[in-house]
């Protein structure tokens, strides 16, 4: 391998572990505040997607419709939350798989109702089109770069909110003591409510950033739900941090071990996974 | 009596008269005789993941796992041209299955709660890829199975494989014996310790007994066994391919064990019959019947809180 193939494999690695990183810190906010396990967390993603997808195609602008699928997610996920998650906090974590696989279910059906089952692309917004040099005869995408920074500054910002703020104090609260938070007078039902809503709406972003990269097409939430899966528990469910870390690694091994061993790469990091339990049966961020 | 509620005594004798005699009736429609062949098998499957979810506590996400494997092992084992003797490879999958599952086992039992649940997708998922990758496998399109086996014990040989008829009462009559077995295991001196062990953890080991062997031979007990439904199903399509143990095929059956009602181990008859018979109507009716088929799930996890089996025990037992 070549140092400038390297170097290439190291931003895709890195920028692929923030996108996952986006995508698992919703899994991983909702599971770790509410002890809700949403495996319609993918199709989430892939929500995010095709309405970017529908949006540009109507509007021609892309940031107009990323703003506009952003915030129909926020109203999605505070839908689902009222109309069907509420109903599941007493239940046990086996009843949330099932309503959450049929949910699963509902919307890939709704996607290949909607928009059918071609697979689409969107265009890279023209701004953003075009490459930063990177040797002589090679360049790196822009938009590539551009996402990732998205994907960090968002990063920052879910950090800021949870240490720094109210709500996050209230987040925080919430996840090591339901009742406490409860008796001192906070309305939990709209905590869970804000918070279920901000892990869909994380979702769906990563979705949105997505887009211009890869193809969208059906199934494409599975696939992501299954390694975000991977992320999160090698990072310690529930853990912001954990999944941070989890995902840069999951990113960089899975970009490396493409390049290096490209008939292993599917499985390399479910044995990474396996491997992190076998040492830490919770996670490298368990709580 | 294995069967100790009144709703078993019921349904279980009903269920099996009925399936004893419905090919006679479909003599002239073999699809239907089939597509019963396929839920009947799919039930052996649900039942086996019964037992280890409801009522050993084991919640997998990787049950597919071993589905898969009775298909391939067969494939990796059986020469290509030449009918083997089913019993005897029924007894060698079944023997590798329960060695896989004996190792795996050991290393998935170390984690609990929902590390269980990500560990043994894990695993099932790393297998998935490697017959999807594989070559020699067939990828994606997995293996053709060219010869059935023959069924001869001791020359005589009374089930022909190729005949749908007969292949239906091979799997009533496996599916009628895992429930008597798992029946029979719940009610033994050993499920009074898996319930044990189920219920409270702690007290069972403070009472001497090593948890960890009774869920890891229970672990065996249901992975094999999902691996014989595995190799049936293999069996009755003549081919395998890495779908067999794909996430799906776990989170399928899961949904239908919950659906029956967990832990009832009759249930996994109802919700895989309820699951497969509703699938069937809505493919009928409509192109989407995946958007009814998800809109039934959520609408039965919202009403039916203990599954089929949990309401029909309310109407019958008093």
């Amino acid at each position: 391998m070549t140092t400038e193939l390297f170097f290439v494999q190291l931003i895709n690695g890195i920028q692929y572990g923030l996108l996952l990183f986006l995508i698992a810190s919703g899994l991983t906010l909702v599971f770790g505040v509410m002890g809700i396990l949403n495996l319609a967390h993918g199709s989430m993603y892939m929500v995010g997607a095709y309405l970017v997808w529908y949006f540009a195609t109507v509007t021609g602008s892309f940031t107009l419709s990323a703003i506009l699928s952003a915030i129909l997610a926020l109203a999605l996920g505070i839908l689902i939350e009222r109309v069907l998650i509420q109903r599941l906090y007493n239940r046990n974590h086996l009843d949330q798989v099932l309503l959450t696989i049929g949910m699963i279910f509902v919307f890939n059906s709704l996607q290949s109702i909607l928009f059918g089952n071609d697979p689409y692309g969107v265009a890279v917004p023209s701004t953003l089109d075009g490459g930063i040099p990177f040797t002589e005869n090679s360049s790196y995408p822009i938009y590539r770069i551009f996402a990732a920074l998205i994907c960090v500054s968002i990063a920052g910002v879910l950090y800021y909110v949870v240490s720094r703020t109210r709500l996050g104090m209230l987040i925080r609260a919430g996840e090591s003591n339901r009742e406490m938070v409860e008796a001192l007078g906070v309305n939990i039902k709209s905590l869970y409510t804000i918070v279920f809503a901000i892990g869909v709406m994380l979702a769906a972003v990563s979705g949105i950033i997505a887009a211009p990269m890869r193809s969208i097409v059906p199934g494409m939430g599975e696939s992501v739900l299954i390694t975000c899966f991977v992320v999160v528990v090698i990072g310690g469910m529930g853990s912001i941090k954990g999944a941070f870390v989890g995902a840069l690694l999951v990113g960089l091994i899975s970009t490396f071990s493409s390049v290096l061993m490209p008939s292993m790469s599917n499985m390399i990091i479910y044995i990474f996974m396996i491997l992190v339990l076998l040492v830490k049966p919770q996670g490298l961020f368990a709580k | 009596m294995i069967f100790e509620k009144r709703t078993e005594r019921i349904l279980v004798p009903m269920f099996f008269m009925v399936a004893l005699f419905l090919p006679l009736f479909l003599e002239s429609n073999s699809f239907f005789v089939g597509k019963v062949t396929t839920i009947i098998i799919l039930s052996i499957f649900v039942m086996s993941l019964d037992f280890l979810v409801g009522r050993v506590g084991l919640i997998t996400l990787g049950h597919a796992l071993f589905y898969g494997l009775g298909g391939y092992l067969f494939v990796i084992l059986a020469p290509e041209y030449e009918a083997v003797n089913f019993w005897i490879y029924t007894f060698y999958i079944c023997g590798i299955s329960a060695l896989i599952a004996l190792i795996t086992g050991a290393v998935v039992l170390r984690t609990t709660g929902i590390y269980f649940i990500m560990i043994t997708l894990a695993i099932s998922q790393m297998m998935f890829y490697y017959f999807f990758d594989s070559l020699e496998f067939g990828g994606d399109d997995g293996v053709f199975i060219f010869m059935k086996p023959e069924t001869s014990i001791f020359g005589l040989s009374f089930l022909n494989l190729d005949d749908p008829q007969h292949f239906y009462y091979l799997t009533l009559f496996s599916l009628f014996n895992t429930l008597v077995f798992f029946k029979v295991v719940l009610r033994s001196r050993f499920g009074r310790i898996v319930e044990a062990t189920k219920q409270n953890p702690d007290r069972t080991e403070a009472l001497g007994y090593n948890i960890f062997i009774f869920r890891l031979a229970c672990y065996v007990i249901g992975s094999t066994l999902g691996a014989y439904a595995g190799f049936l199903f293999a069996l009755q399509y003549g081919f395998v391919n890495p779908s067999f143990l794909a996430w799906e095929m776990s989170g399928t059956a899961l949904v239908m064990s919950i659906l029956g009602g967990l832990g009832t181990i009759y249930g996994a008859i109802l919700g895989t019959f309820t699951y497969e018979g509703l699938q069937y109507l809505f493919e009928h009716l409509t192109e989407e019947w995946l958007l009814f088929m998800g809109s039934a799930i959520i609408l039965m996890v919202i009403v039916l809180r203990k599954g089929i089996a949990g309401y029909l025990e309310k109407l019958l037992e008093k």
